[in-house]
Order: structure tokens, then sequence, then C-alpha cells
């Protein structure tokens, strides 16, 4: 039984880690035609990094990732914490609701929703870098604010804010010298959580983005039809950017 | 502290600008006329065949898939608790990725791996094995677990750890078989977990089209994809797509409902 158990499982992580290497190992081999790849190059890296199409839409892609969790972090931590001192009816169905919003509330409809919201006056921002920054900071709230709720649950969150405003401390000094550095581990789990969902975000952007944000998904969709070798060194970009706020954010727990 | 609850409106204000006028306009623009009303939309997603077929085929994709990820994600689940601690901490985070990584990448990696020129199907053409076609529903079958597996697996070791082990110890001391421990004891005492799992990869698979567009373009008839051809296709027509939403959201919204109720039955 437990020899069939492990092999099962042998062959789940190999199906599980298979798919996330080829790109690595496509992007740094010369030529995969055979059952091997053959030769090491970092062309395909040169490639993209010479080309000001594939660096433009990087740097977009980590502006509206770094902006959106901006608006995450204004927008969530002070209601994640004013959620938690409300432990009545309301504020348990609000909690609810959030949990529920990502299921019922798929980044397609989403994305058709701003398209529809945003394309008329006062808020007319179709097609603009802004629609697609706000469409990828309503994706990752939910998320943001669910790591920052369970961060709050961590520390006594009641008692220090009461010990600071009995020692005369005002609501935004609370805030920022209080609350913040105590729940930072916190906040930074859901800045990186948010970040990377900007970071690989395809569904919402390919609906609402115009032709001057071109985010490196939407190039990499692109690439898999028309560049095979340059979509290699996007996808392992891509990938490479994932572990990296997944390593951060097991360190940002670590403490 | 009483005083402090309008903290909550940044939030709020931000739900109800990003979600709830979004939504809305959704409904508001699937039933909007030149004169007044019209449910002439619905009568369409309801009635022509393309959307019904598309209805069907995503129902039974997303309900087929939770069935591969729950049986699937309680094995990977069983076996990553019974691991040693550090061991269990590195696979916790390796599961972590696929969950968090951009569809396009994945499907990429598969196209490398199974593509018409893959590394696998190479091999199959080499022991004289019939290729096998990526861009079809078995290849896509085969892809999602990719995400769903991971997810529904991180979503039920939590409880697995709280309530598997001294049940499972205590229903082997006395005198279940494993399978009698498993099917009467720990199954029952994990469901409401399946259900909540189930549900995260059932809504999920429903609103998907990333991947499979990425894969199989509009090929395959899913409500998620006639969704978006409708939206960023020649066939551009935003208040179909808005029916259509609202039928998506709808069939999702039955669904973890249900699971929901079923869920209830098992809290005490």
């Amino acid at each position: 039984m437990r020899g069939l158990g492990w092999s099962f499982f042998t062959l789940f992580l190999l199906y599980l880690l298979l798919p996330m290497l080829a790109p690595v190992v496509y992007s740094f081999s010369r030529l995969w035609l055979d059952l091997l790849p053959e030769g090491f190059t970092l062309e395909w890296y040169a490639r993209v990094l010479r080309d000001p199409k594939y660096l433009e839409a990087a740097s977009l892609s980590l502006r509206i990732a770094l902006l959106a969790v901006a608006i995450n972090i204004l927008a969530g931590v002070p209601t994640a914490y004013a959620l938690y001192l409300w432990s009545d009816r309301m504020g348990e169905g609000l909690r609810r609701l959030l949990q529920v919003l990502p299921l019922l509330v798929p980044p397609l409809v989403v994305g058709l929703g701003f398209l529809l919201a945003f394309n008329r006056p006062p808020l007319a921002l179709s097609g603009t870098f802004w629609i697609v920054v706000l469409g990828h900071a309503a994706l990752g709230f939910p998320f943001f604010f669910r790591t920052v709720y369970a961060g709050l649950a961590g520390i006594e969150v009641r008692l220090l804010m009461e010990a600071a405003q009995a020692s005369g401390a005002g609501l935004w000094q609370r805030l920022r010298h209080v609350l913040l550095p105590n729940l930072l581990p916190a906040v930074i789990s859901g800045s990186l959580v948010a970040f990377a969902i900007s970071m690989g975000e395809f569904e919402v952007t390919s609906m609402v983005a115009g032709f001057g944000t071109i985010t490196l998904p939407l190039l990499l969709f692109q690439s898999l039809r028309e560049d095979f070798r340059a979509a290699s060194a996007v996808a392992s970009v891509l990938l490479y950017t994932t572990l990296l706020a997944l390593v951060g954010l097991s360190l940002a727990r670590r403490r | 502290m009483r005083g402090e609850r309008f903290l909550i409106l940044p939030g709020l204000l931000f739900l109800l600008l990003f979600f709830g006028y979004p939504l809305y306009s959704i409904l508001e623009r699937s039933l909007a006329a030149p004169e007044g009303l019209t449910f002439a939309r619905y009568a369409r997603a309801l009635t022509a065949h393309a959307y019904l077929e598309a209805w069907h085929n995503s129902l039974v994709f997303a309900l087929l898939s939770t069935l591969a990820a729950v049986a699937g994600g309680l094995f990977v689940a069983y076996w990553t608790s019974g691991l040693p601690l550090r061991v269990k901490g590195f696979l916790m985070s390796l599961y972590a990725v696929p969950v968090s990584l951009s569809g396009l990448v994945v499907a990429f990696g598969f196209i490398v791996l199974l593509g018409r020129n893959g590394v696998v199907n190479q091999l199959f053409a080499a022991l004289g094995l019939p290729r096998f076609d990526l861009y079809s529903w078995p290849g896509l079958f085969l892809v999602f677990p990719f995400y769903n597996i991971p997810l529904f697996a991180l979503a039920l070791i939590p409880l697995l750890e709280t309530v598997g082990k001294g049940l499972m110890e205590a229903a082997r001391a006395s005198g279940a078989t494993p399978f009698q421990a498993w099917v009467r004891v720990l199954l029952p005492a994990l469901m409401p977990g399946i259900l909540a799992g189930g549900s995260i990869v059932f809504a999920g698979m429903m609103g998907a089209f990333g991947t499979t567009l990425a894969l199989t373009g509009f090929a395959k008839n899913l409500l998620s994809l006639q969704i978006y051809s409708l939206v960023a296709e020649s066939t551009f027509d935003l208040p179909q797509a808005a029916a259509l939403a609202t039928v998506l959201m709808a069939s999702t919204g039955v669904g973890l409902y249900v699971l929901a109720l079923w869920e209830r039955r098992y809290r005490r």
C-alpha cells in the first residue's frame, strides 16, 4: 500500500514540477527538437532584453502591480482593522461577502463589469492605464484583505490601540506608529499576494487594456503564436517573479 | 474604539465602486433597450443552440474537474500531512506556486511537454504509441488539475491536521480496517473541508478562460469563452455578453449554494 502511495505521489510531484521546469529549460537551451534540449544559451533572454517592446511591457507590469498593491494597502488595512473590531452581524456579513466575492465574481465578470461601468463620464477609463491598475486592485482585494485580517488575529490589536489612545496618540498616529508596524508581516504577505496576482494577470487585462497598455502577460500571449523562443524567456521571467514573491511570503510568515 | 468604525469607509467605497457598480452595470446593460426593458438577450442566452451547448459544456467540465480535484486533492493532502514537518512545509510552499502562477506560463509549460512536437509525444512516437492531443477535451482535463489539486489540497490540509490523525488512530485502535476508517470516520469528518475546497475549484472552473484560450483558442465551446469572444472578437456585443455573464454567475451561485447547504448538514 505504502509503495503504491509513494509511486502515485511521485507521479503527482512530476506532474507538478515538469510543467514549471519546461519553460525554464526551454529558455536556456539552444535547440529542443528531440527528446532532450541541446546547448546552453542566454540568447533568448538577450533577444527579449534588446527589444524595447518587452522592456516597456515589463516596466508597465511592474508599475501597475505596485500601484494595485498601494491601493490595496490604503483601502484594505483600515477596513480589515475596522471589521476586526466590529464583531457583530454586519461585520460578519461583510467578511463572508469578501470570502465568496472572488468565487461568485470571476476575473471574466470583473473585466466585463469594468468595461461597461467605466466607459462613460465621470469615469471614462476604458483602455487607459488606470482601468488596468484598478482592475488588478479589485482582483487582489479579497486575498489581500484575508491575509491582513488573519494577521490581526495574531496580535493584541485592541490592547495595543487602547494603550496608545490612553497615552494620548491620535488616530492617525496610532494607525501609523502602532498598528502598521505590528501588522507589517501580514501587510507584506498580503502585498506579495496582490503583487503576484497582478504580475501574472491575463484575463481582466486582455479585456480592459488598450493598445497603450500591453502588459507582460499580454505580450506573452502574442509571443505564444509569433515567437516561441521569446515566449520561453518571458514565461520564465513571470515564473521567477512568482517564485520570488512566494519566497518573500514564506520569509514574512516566519518572522 | 467604537468611533473608529468609520475606518471601514475606504474599503466599503472600494467594494461599491469596483464590485457593486460594475455588477450593477452588467445587469443594467443586459436588460436595457432603447425604450425601457428587454429580456430578448436572456431569451437568446437560454434558447440559442451555441449558448446552451456552451452552458452545458461549462457545467460538465467544471463538475468533472471538481471531482478530479477532490479525488486527487484528497490523496495529495492526506499523503502530504503524513510527512515530516519540514518536508510538509516545503511541499505546501510548492503547492502555492501553481495556484498563483500565470495561466499562460502553465499553458507554455504544457505545450513544451505535451504539444504536437512535445517531449512526451516524441517519447510516445519512439515507443510506437499513439500521439496525445493536448488541444482537445482530454488535453484540457489533463492541464486543469495542475491548479486544482494543489488548490484543493491547500484548502484541506489544515482541517486534516486538526481532526484527521486522531480520528484515524482512534478508528484503527477500535478495530476498523483502513478502508472502514477512511469511509466511515475520516471522510465524514473531512466533509465540510471537502465541500468548501470543491466550491473553490468549481467556481474557478466556471469562470476560467485564460489557459483554455492559450491552448485551444475558441475551438472549445465554453460559456466563459463565449462571453470573452463577445467582448474581444469581431462578434462584439457587450449587452449580450452581460446577459451571458449574469447566467454564468447565477449558475455558479446555485452550485455554491447547493454545496453550502450540503456543508451545513455536517456542521453541528
